[in-house]
């Protein structure tokens, strides 16, 4: 590997990455072994688990998973494959099952990982359950019912992790008191891109314009103004939005609320509602802030949350290979909303995201576009990510999102630790009780 | 459709057929906007997600559903150059076939087909699978289509990853 691979200069306000990160084979397993070892990874959320002995089957982190409630009721996470000789145990998309029975020789496991059952135990000296005990299962924290899992063992707990980060997690489950959940239909897609480069667009402002410009022109024929055109603060975000960083390399930008494109009277009532319930519990800042900012944020390393308040997004992004990525993304919405309004978000939120949206396919267009262009990464070696850098505060077209995100990248892979660059910005009152 | 104002009680089946070979054919040649003249006002053209195909798409997260508005603008901007994932157009070359009438209401016909649907860009080649639902409404003019549901075949949308123009 080229040493550095991140350049931070400070004095010429210059952030440069070796695109050789988003091409090389080598770069791609010690990701796997340094970044999505000991990071905390998002596994999915409580309410794609309902009922007891739920399951759904995943890859996290390049590892096949079973995230499950057992019998007890208990969240788990046990790791896809038979002690025996490796086989996945389990082999459906979700469902329901209290044993999960490896079909090639036919060993048997409790849902909550415990080997039962063997074929002709009696062949074996020492019992295999004995000796294995049973399914691998990691370690599993959450958040508010957002569950992510650590493979590894001295990981800092959840909590830890995240940091003041975990706002931007209340901020979207606090909508409504009875939390969200996650909706039926997933989208799940690959790209042919390096998986850091879905990581930056995620939570980049400064390409909405040139890639979005349709996005946008429709949303003006449609009597939808961009925010960005006012000019009053909203709890100290101006209308150009804000860059923000967090420790452990989790980012946002905040930007004005976008209105709420196409809702009918009843939307609107319905989200005046929620508001006026969040002012109750939470008072009109924090309000304020849940229902007329919004947020793209991505929790390091991988799991992203688009909250335009009205319409919310989990997206996760695992590397495939160094040039294929596959997107999971949900949709996540106020519990108990009325039929029409729930259509509402969905559609809104529609318009733009996923692989067949109005917008997406072109930031998949540019990405897949970026890594054809990282063929000439002898003769031109470096990618510019210092928009913004030396503001005192970073708008939301800035890069500061993506170069906090670069810096806990290359603490986790080369061990050198670059200081941050600005101070966390809350835009609520933080004295005000919260609904955690 | 000639003559007589053709009602859902008497449409044939390669009536439907010629109606769905010609969406086809318009699909293919990129002329949209007389595609779209194709749909009722109150149409909706829709795609379940991949891994809940037999799901509403209204009160679901799929990943289309369009009403009238929604789809114009999708063609309006399909039609700039800054439709970037579809400029230059994609060559598409679509087979509709297995073509059943399932139904027949008062006023419209559910129908189903199968589609495959080759696509070319860039040097990439990708193929699309699934199955078509419609309700379409006979009139004076030929079919309109009131709601078209393409259901994709895949269990996830790779290697094509995107759905940037009109299944
Ligand atoms: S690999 Fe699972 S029983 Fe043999
Ligand atoms: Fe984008």
């Amino acid at each position: 590997m080229p040493d550095p691979l991140v350049i931070d200069n400070r004095k010429d306000s210059l952030f440069q990455v070796d695109r050789e990160v988003f091409t090389s084979q080598e770069v791609f397993e010690r990701e796997r072994e340094l970044l999505f070892g000991p990071s905390w990874l998002y596994v999915g959320h409580e309410s794609e688990l309902p009922e007891r002995n739920d399951f759904r089957t995943r890859d996290v982190g390049g590892r096949s998973i079973i995230f499950n409630r057992d019998r007890r009721g208990e969240v788990r996470v046990l790791l896809n494959t038979c002690l025996h000789r490796g086989a996945s145990v389990c082999r459906h998309p979700a469902g329901k099952a209290k044993i999960f029975t490896c079909f090639y020789h036919g060993w048997a496991y409790r849902n909550s990982g415990e080997l039962v059952n063997v074929p002709s135990a009696e062949d074996y000296a020492a019992s295999p359950a004995d000796v294995y005990g049973g399914l691998h299962t990691p370690r599993i924290e959450s958040y508010r019912g957002f569950w992510f899992v650590n493979f590894s063992g001295d990981a800092p707990d959840l909590r830890s992790w995240l940091g003041t980060a975990t706002y931007l997690l209340d901020l979207a489950v606090d909508q409504s008191e009875d939390g969200i959940e996650v909706l039926t239909g997933t989208h799940n897609y690959e790209l042919h891109a390096n998986w850091k480069l879905l990581v930056e667009n995620s939570v980049d402002g400064y390409h909405a314009k040139s890639v979005h410009h349709t996005y946008f022109e429709m949303m003006m024929e449609l009597g939808q103004t961009p925010p960005m055109l006012g000019d009053a603060d909203t709890n100290g975000v101006p209308p150009a939005g804000l860059g923000t960083e967090f420790d452990n390399g989790h980012a946002t930008l905040i930007y004005p609320g976008n209105g709420l494109p196409l809702a009918n009277e009843n939307v609107v009532r319905n989200l005046a509602e929620l508001r006026e319930k969040a002012v109750q519990r939470c008072g009109e800042s924090y309000a304020t802030a849940v229902f007329d900012l919004a947020r793209n944020s991505i929790f390091f390393p991988n799991f992203v949350l688009i909250d335009l308040n009205f319409g919310m997004i989990l997206r996760t992004i695992m590397p495939v290979a160094p040039d294929r990525t596959e997107v999971t993304s949900w949709h996540i919405a106020p519990r108990g909303l009325d039929g029409e309004s729930l259509q509402y978000r969905i559609d809104n939120a529609l318009t733009f995201w996923g692989p067949a949206g109005l917008a997406t396919p072109d930031d998949v267009e540019a990405l897949e576009q970026a890594q054809r262009g990282f063929t000439a990464r002898n003769e031109v070696r470096w990618s510019d990510i210092s928009k913004g850098l030396g503001k005192a505060r970073p708008a939301a077209n800035d890069e500061l999102q993506m170069r906090a995100w670069w810096r806990q990248w290359n603490a986790l892979m080369t061990g050198e630790r670059l200081p941050r660059e600005v101070d966390e910005f809350v835009p609520f009152d933080t004295r005000t009780p919260q609904g955690a | 459709m000639t003559a007589a104002t053709p009602n859902a009680a008497t449409v044939t089946r390669s009536e439907v057929e010629d109606f769905l070979f010609l969406e086809s054919a318009l699909l293919d040649e990129w002329r949209l906007e007389e595609w779209v003249e194709l749909f009722t006002l109150d149409c909706t053209y829709e795609a379940p997600a991949t891994d809940a195909p037999a799901s509403d798409p209204g009160q679901t997260w799929s990943l289309i559903h369009d009403r009238r508005t929604m789809l114009e603008q999708r063609v309006i901007r399909l039609k700039k150059p800054e439709a970037h994932a579809e400029f230059p157009h994609s060559q598409t070359s679509r087979i509709v076939g297995n073509v059943r009438i399932l139904d027949r209401g008062p006023d419209a016909v559910s129908v189903s087909a199968s589609f495959l649907v080759s696509r070319m860009k860039a040097g990439k080649f990708d193929q699309y699978a699934g199955h078509y639902y419609y309700a379409l409404v006979p009139g004076a003019d030929g079919f309109k289509i009131r709601r078209k549901k393409a259901v994709l075949a895949h269990d996830r949308l790779a290697p094509q990853g995107k759905i940037s123009f009109v299944l």
